[in-house]
């Protein structure tokens, strides 16, 4: 790019050089990008191996997936290590069991998770919105007594450090007879996630320009009108960044519903996750790895969808500190 | 003239008003859940205080406890010490040549392509990520393990995890090859944000290749390597969510930081107050560290850069 000043001459020898650079720099690259993602490969894989299958043998292809297709009789080991035959023409349905074995199981553990932690994400993401916006648009357009304050009263906590808080936010939890509910999830992530979001939808109404304000209110648009018709739709792009990183954080966060849920009733994904290892349904390896690709795959369509403000997020995230 | 004043003003007052009303809920919630754990934190840190039964004012018994008698302190700071000092020196480090690597490519195509799929680990909750590596990668029968045999070192291969002589090495190898995808972001922005008339002028001058990275580079992206530093060093004090999951601590107290002993004075002695002066004790060492770093980077300008 900078260097293409030098584009318009013929200078052969320097492309080439160039791109033999970058066949290094690409190379480079995929051997970083194959460790980064090789666990999560290893992960997929096992998900459909038998614990076994992979007991037997750590590397290795899910051998259901081969005998599927296969035109002869298998011999298979049961979980009493008892041989049995499995006719041709039953291969495909017992194979295919075997190999989503893992999913059935953990979707019954996980369904219960999920919900609780879609309930909670999306309530929570719908209600960070609302809030800070609108005290962000106050703080913004509106002047009025103590508006600095409560200001800096909101940014302030952005200081606090998780670690101080841990513990005594369980006891106002628990003062308030919120464990185990909903509302111990709910009330903390809306109140410690309103702050990043009214800094960041601030941060985009002060850049608004006034004369869009002025030209509305000629037309004799009120407060209310003002946010809804004005506001709202222009700051669309923000309200994806804000409710995708809320969504993130409330997804990701597992040491408050571990701790706030003394009793196991409303867990979500991580704290379940982990919870998990220590049920008998952990024996089977499957079960666990088709867990966490379960437990990732809402998030990777996320992703998917809105690669744009889930990356514009993850770096004004950076403001956080 | 007065009456239409008057109504002036309360017109004004009902319009204060009316905007306080729209905020007491974000702001009761703010003070109940964020305010009101916050400096309870600080008072039941002097106090004795178990769940249930009465709080005993004790001064600052809790602090002199934890600083000078608890036998626990010195090593999971060290504990500490090690993680966090790990943790700084590969995210300065590893995700920085990697976007340095990506905003070296020529095509545009390759380069967001690079950038997305070092952010995919992303979708993976944290905890998976930690449950993965203890399970299938340092366990007996894991990835490391296997590999050592099938290369014939099989007779060397520890029970990373349960191996005090280990267990905190291979805590610290989790997320190996540690390129981070937030880190490289930040960087590859800092790193376009380099006006061209920079690069032009170093270009000329024959500063390319690694002498034009440590000297226009790093220099020019002080401002991202400092907002990392700062992460990670606050990042490195808090967290304990990845020893809790893997080795809760052990074996021993072999990997046991301050964060996960204030989690079981807590949580499994009821010793809330004591928990919270570790709380707060953590709270001053993230302050004076970011205070330190803040002095001593005082050059770098704007993160936005």
């Amino acid at each position: 790019m900078e260097l293409d000043v030098t584009a318009n001459k013929p200078v052969p020898s320097l492309r080439g050089e160039r791109r033999r650079k970058e066949w290094g720099a690409h190379a480079a690259l995929l051997v970083f990008c194959f460790f980064t993602l090789a666990p999560f490969l290893f992960v997929l894989n096992n998900s459909f191996r038998s614990t076994v299958e992979q007991q037997r043998a750590f590397f290795g292809l899910p051998s259901a997936f081969v005998n599927m297709w296969s035109k002869e009789p298998v011999e298979v080991l049961d979980e009493n290590l008892q041989r049995t035959l499995i006719p041709a023409e039953q291969c495909f349905s017992y194979f295919l069991n075997e190999a989503t074995r893992g999913y059935q199981l953990a979707r019954e553990v996980l369904h219960d998770y999920l919900l609780n932690t879609l309930e909670v994400c999306l309530s929570v993401a719908l209600g960070v919105v609302i809030m800070g916006s609108v005290v962000a648009y106050l703080l913004a357009r509106y002047r009025f007594p103590g508006s600095r304050f409560v200001y800096y009263y909101i940014i302030a906590t952005m200081m606090f450090p998780a670690v101080l808080m841990l513990v005594p936010s369980y006891m106002v939890v628990r003062e308030l007879g919120l464990l185990n509910s909903f509302w111990a999830l709910f009330l903390p992530y809306l109140a410690g996630g309103q702050v990043f979001a009214i800094f960041v939808f601030k941060g985009f109404f002060d850049g608004l320009p006034e004369e869009l304000f002025e030209s509305a209110r000629l037309d004799g648009a009120g407060h209310f009108n003002l946010y809804t018709r004005i506001v709202l739709p222009l700051s669309k792009p923000v309200v994806s960044v804000v409710a995708i990183m809320t969504i993130l954080g409330a997804w990701n966060n597992f040491m408050w519903p571990f701790v706030t849920n003394t009793d196991g009733s409303f867990h979500v994904i991580s704290s379940g996750l982990f919870v998990m290892t220590r049920t008998p349904v952990a024996q089977n390896m499957g079960t666990l790895y088709a867990a966490y690709i379960l437990s990732s795959l809402p998030l990777l369509l996320l992703f998917i969808a809105a690669t744009k403000p889930f990356i514009q997020g993850i770096t004004s995230g950076a403001f956080k500190a | 003239m007065a009456p239409e004043a008057k109504t002036r003003l309360s017109h004004r007052t009902r319009f204060v008003l009316g905007i306080y009303a729209l905020l007491a809920l974000p702001l009761a919630f703010l003070t109940v859940f964020v305010y009101l754990p916050f400096f309870w934190g600080f008072i039941s840190s002097l106090y004795e205080f178990e769940i249930g039964a009465s709080a005993r004012f004790v001064g600052l018994a809790n602090y002199r406890e934890f600083l000078f008698k608890d036998p626990v302190t010195w090593p999971s700071f060290l504990n500490m010490a090690f993680l966090a000092g790990w943790g700084v020196m590969v995210r300065l480090t590893v995700p920085l040549l990697v976007a340095k690597l990506i905003h070296s490519l020529s095509n545009e195509r390759s380069r967001h392509m690079y950038r997305i799929l070092f952010l995919v680990p992303i979708v993976v909750p944290g905890v998976a990520i930690q449950l993965i590596w203890g399970i299938m990668i340092f366990s007996d029968g894991g990835l490391v393990n296997e590999f050592l045999r099938v290369i014939g070192l099989g007779g060397f291969a520890p029970n990373w995890l349960t191996d005090p002589h280990s267990a905190l090495i291979a805590i610290a190898c989790i997320g190996f090859p540690w390129v981070g995808g937030f880190e490289v972001l930040i960087y590859y922005a800092g790193l376009s944000a380099i006006p061209d008339s920079v690069n032009e002028a170093a270009r000329l001058e024959g500063c390319t290749g690694i002498r034009k990275f440590f000297y226009i580079d790093v220099p020019m992206i002080l401002g991202q390597l400092r907002l990392i530093l700062i992460l990670s060093i606050i990042g490195g004090v808090q967290t304990f969510e990845n020893v809790l999951i893997l080795t809760r601590g052990g074996p021993g107290f072999a990997t046991t930081v301050p964060g996960l002993w204030m989690y079981y004075n807590a949580f499994s002695f009821q010793r809330m107050g004591y928990a919270c002066g570790i709380g707060v004790t953590l709270f001053a060492l993230i302050l004076s560290l970011t205070a330190l770093n803040l002095r001593y980077f005082k050059g770098a300008e704007s993160l936005e850069g």
